[in-house]
């Protein structure tokens, strides 16, 4: 990482002396002051409710936690993800901007003029975290359609699964959109592989415990950099301050280093074809694991359309951006996640089905 | 003469322009009796565009083509009349010209060549003025600025006599008139009332129209008469000016619409390029990117709205495009204001108030009324001053004039393009 130049530095003390440190995570002057801004507006706010005395010095060990490198969402505690402020705590993982313009796109694909929905739609999200992804999809899906929802989220960390309870809390709507919201602890991998948490259930037995086993669309963002890509590409405040456990998943050593990053997958498709499901989306890491993913999908036969989506799945696509994949490519940016989905839901996707 | 030791040679200069065209008034109406080829090829590439067009919505209605149909038929229409025109009379004289006619035959086609000349001239105007593209603001109402020009008190006198014209027609056309703004110059605001005559009058003529109606008005309105205020009996030339601009409808609650797209505020959504500030790299749970800043791009203007206020990019997007929508009404309304203006300079210039640049005369002594940019003189001076049928014929005349001056603009400017 460059060093950040003494002019750069001399520059911002002029305009604050709290903005040096947080040039250090932030890079840019311009964000540097956004990130003070809010941190003062945050400071005011807790000092004004008497949790602290003075917003200055609260603002001083802000500044200084930040410049450590701590993430700004677990210094303010809260997280936009589309249009919903989502609470964050250390331990779990922060949402990102891409997964809610994912989701966003799908509920427009779902919800198009002319595209026959089944009478209650049944949403499952595994490695839920803060639970972002159920709660967005429910907002954007009930602006949109009058169809009923059945949403369940679902995650191994038990401080996960605790934050997505308080964050659907805060965010409940009347229960007129959806028939059931639920959150639940559970393991996604077990029985295919031995990990430490043996305390939690697999994944089957709380499905099978709540008594659903028929679901329609599975969503999941889980955990997809292989160690390797840890220490080399994540930011060091990804790498230092966000749970291991939501960012790196098990892997046998036997793998390949590319390939240590991909297995959830295979799991998540085994589950989806288990549970009947109709429509998935999946997020990854790059275009080179999407093209993975996406060939998995394939060996299993099962899927009538599969995509790829990138950050930005929703702007016409570049020309010079398609090419080396052999999948149907959407949008703009990375590659961001794989969207496959079967014969059965060929009317829920209309004009996106005739097109594949 | 010769003996004459010296002459004065600026005299002798002076000596021919004694004679200069004094007595000579011009008229500048054009007979359009030969139409340019470059308006036929005009007309002709109109036509085929119609065909095309006609074709197009065969098959599938769409509302903008029709319009734009509607807007074509008359150059159609007039080009058909135009050829049917030509033809007969091409068909004359070969008949004239053919050496095997007999005499009867050509008597009679003599006759008749005269009668498919005149039909010519007719299509042709026809086909010139439906060339000529609507004024855009033809169809709005209008304001109406009177002020009084050189001539002191006489032309004071003589603005409220406008006024007063201007309020009679249009009550005889069934026009809405109100007053805006009267100032008269001994303070009352009552022209009735008033001997001193008027400072500034404004009037809102509010039906729809109303600007083409009256644009051949504006301009330098000039008196000769023996004014009230005049003890030795002496004639006196004064002048009054008369604005016109279009009223544009008022921009209230309706500005709010932004799905309306004959509003200020509509912005395509196509047009707009949106640009998040994305982590570059991987993306994705390698990077924990807090910027959310939005920028929008209008590609038609260039015009650029960016927000980084917020930690929600949903909100700062909302932001940018109220900040862009806001800009673009501007700049709409910006051209329209210097549209405006335009029109102000180009009819009443800044010195151009004076007796010599006047549009129109009102002669008392002869009880005359002459239209100095159509030629024409009418002699029902009292008809004029109460607005009746002989200043219609006054304007009309001049809207007549203003229809040649476009089509002789059009030609110089598709002559131009060649």
């Amino acid at each position: 990482m460059p060093r950040i130049s003494p002019s750069a530095l001399r520059q911002a003390r002029a305009i604050s002396p709290l903005l040096p440190q947080l040039l250090r995570p932030c890079r840019e002057l311009q964000s540097a002051q956004n990130e003070l801004r809010w941190l003062r507006e945050h400071a005011v706010k807790v000092a004004s409710t008497k949790q602290w005395p003075q917003w200055h010095s609260y603002l001083q060990v802000l500044c200084r936690k930040r410049g450590k490198g701590v993430p700004l969402q677990y210094l303010l505690g809260s997280e936009y993800f589309g249009d919903l402020e989502i609470i964050c705590k250390p331990g779990v993982l922060i949402p990102r901007p891409e997964t809610a313009a994912s989701v966003t796109f799908l509920v427009e694909r779902l919800t198009e003029k002319g595209h026959q929905l089944p009478g209650e739609l049944r949403v499952l999200d595994l490695c839920t975290g803060t639970g972002c992804i159920p709660l967005l999809f429910r907002h954007e899906f009930s602006r949109r359609s009058s169809t009923r929802l059945r949403l369940m989220g679902v995650d191994i960390s038990r401080a996960a699964v605790e934050l997505a309870l308080q964050n659907q809390g805060r965010l409940e709507t009347p229960p007129r959109v959806y028939t059931a919201f639920s959150f639940h602890q559970a393991d996604v991998l077990s029985p295919n592989l031995s990990n430490p948490s043996a305390s939690c259930p697999p994944l089957f037995e709380v499905l099978n415990d709540q008594g659903h086993m028929q679901w329609d669309i599975l969503i999941s963002n889980p955990p997809y950099i292989s160690p390797q890509s840890f220490f080399r590409d994540t930011a060091r405040s990804v790498r230092n301050f966000e749970p291991h456990l939501a960012l790196v998943p098990p892997s046998s050593p036997i793998v390949p280093d590319e390939e240590k990053g991909d297995p959830f997958y295979p799991r998540l498709l085994e589950i989806a074809e288990k549970l009947n499901v109709k429509v998935v989306l999946f997020e990854v890491a790059d275009l080179q694991q999407a093209d993975r993913v996406a060939e998995m999908a394939q060996r299993g036969g099962i899927w009538k359309g599969i995509e790829i989506w990138r950050d930005e799945p929703s702007a016409p696509s570049h020309q010079n951006e398609t090419g080396h994949v052999q999948f149907p490519t959407l949008g703009r940016g990375n590659g961001r996640s794989v969207f496959c989905w079967r014969d059965a839901a060929k009317s829920w996707l209309g004009a996106a089905a005739r097109a594949a | 003469m010769f003996r004459t030791s010296w002459a004065c040679r600026t005299c002798l200069y002076r000596l021919p322009r004694q004679v200069v065209w004094r007595q000579l008034r011009f008229q500048s109406t054009t007979s359009a009796g030969n139409i340019s080829p470059a308006l036929i090829a005009r007309a002709r590439s109109m036509t085929s565009e119609h065909s095309q067009l006609s074709k197009q919505l065969a098959d599938a209605f769409e509302s903008k083509t029709a319009k734009k149909i509607g807007e074509l038929t008359p150059v159609v229409s007039a080009l058909k009349d135009w050829d049917k025109a030509n033809e007969s009379l091409r068909e004359l004289k070969t008949l004239i010209d053919d050496p095997s006619t007999d005499k009867e035959l050509r008597d009679l086609a003599t006759e008749d060549i005269e009668q498919s000349k005149g039909q010519l001239s007719r299509a042709s105007q026809i086909l010139a003025s439906s060339l000529i593209p609507k004024h855009p603001f033809a169809d709005l109402p209008c304001f109406l600025e009177v002020r009084p020009g050189i001539g002191g008190g006489e032309a004071a006198i003589f603005a409220g006599d406008l006024v007063k014209m201007f309020q009679a027609y249009c009550s005889k056309n069934g026009l809405n008139v109100a007053i805006l703004k009267l100032e008269t110059a001994d303070g009352t605001s009552n022209l009735s009332l008033s001997g001193a005559g008027l400072t500034e009058a404004i009037l809102e003529i509010d039906s729809p129209g109303a600007y083409g109606i009256f644009s051949c008005e504006a301009g330098v309105h000039r008196v000769q008469r023996v004014p009230a205020t005049e003890t030795k009996g002496r004639t006196h030339t004064s002048a009054a000016s008369v604005i016109v601009l279009p009223s544009f409808p008022a921009n209230g609650s309706e500005e709010l619409d932004f799905n309306d797209p004959n509003s200020d505020f509509f912005v395509d959504p196509k047009d707009v390029r949106v640009d998040v500030m994305r982590a570059s790299g991987a993306g994705g749970q390698h990077v924990n990117k807090t910027e959310s800043a939005v920028r929008l791009t209008h590609i038609p203007t260039n015009t650029v709205a960016a927000s980084q206020e917020q930690r929600s990019q949903a909100r700062n997007k909302e932001q940018a495009w109220t900040m862009l929508r806001a800009r673009i009404a501007q700049a709409r309304r910006e051209a329209r204001e210097e549209e405006m203006v335009r029109l102000r300079r180009s009819v009443v210039g800044v010195a151009k108030t004076g007796r010599q640049d006047k549009i129109r005369t009102y002669n008392w002594n002869q009880q005359r009324v002459t239209d100095h940019r159509s030629g024409l003189s009418v002699h029902d001076l009292d008809d004029v001053i109460e607005g009746g049928d002989t200043l219609e014929k006054v304007m009309a005349s001049v809207r007549a004039w203003m229809v040649d001056q476009e089509i002789l603009g059009l030609v110089a400017e598709v002559e131009s393009q060649k």
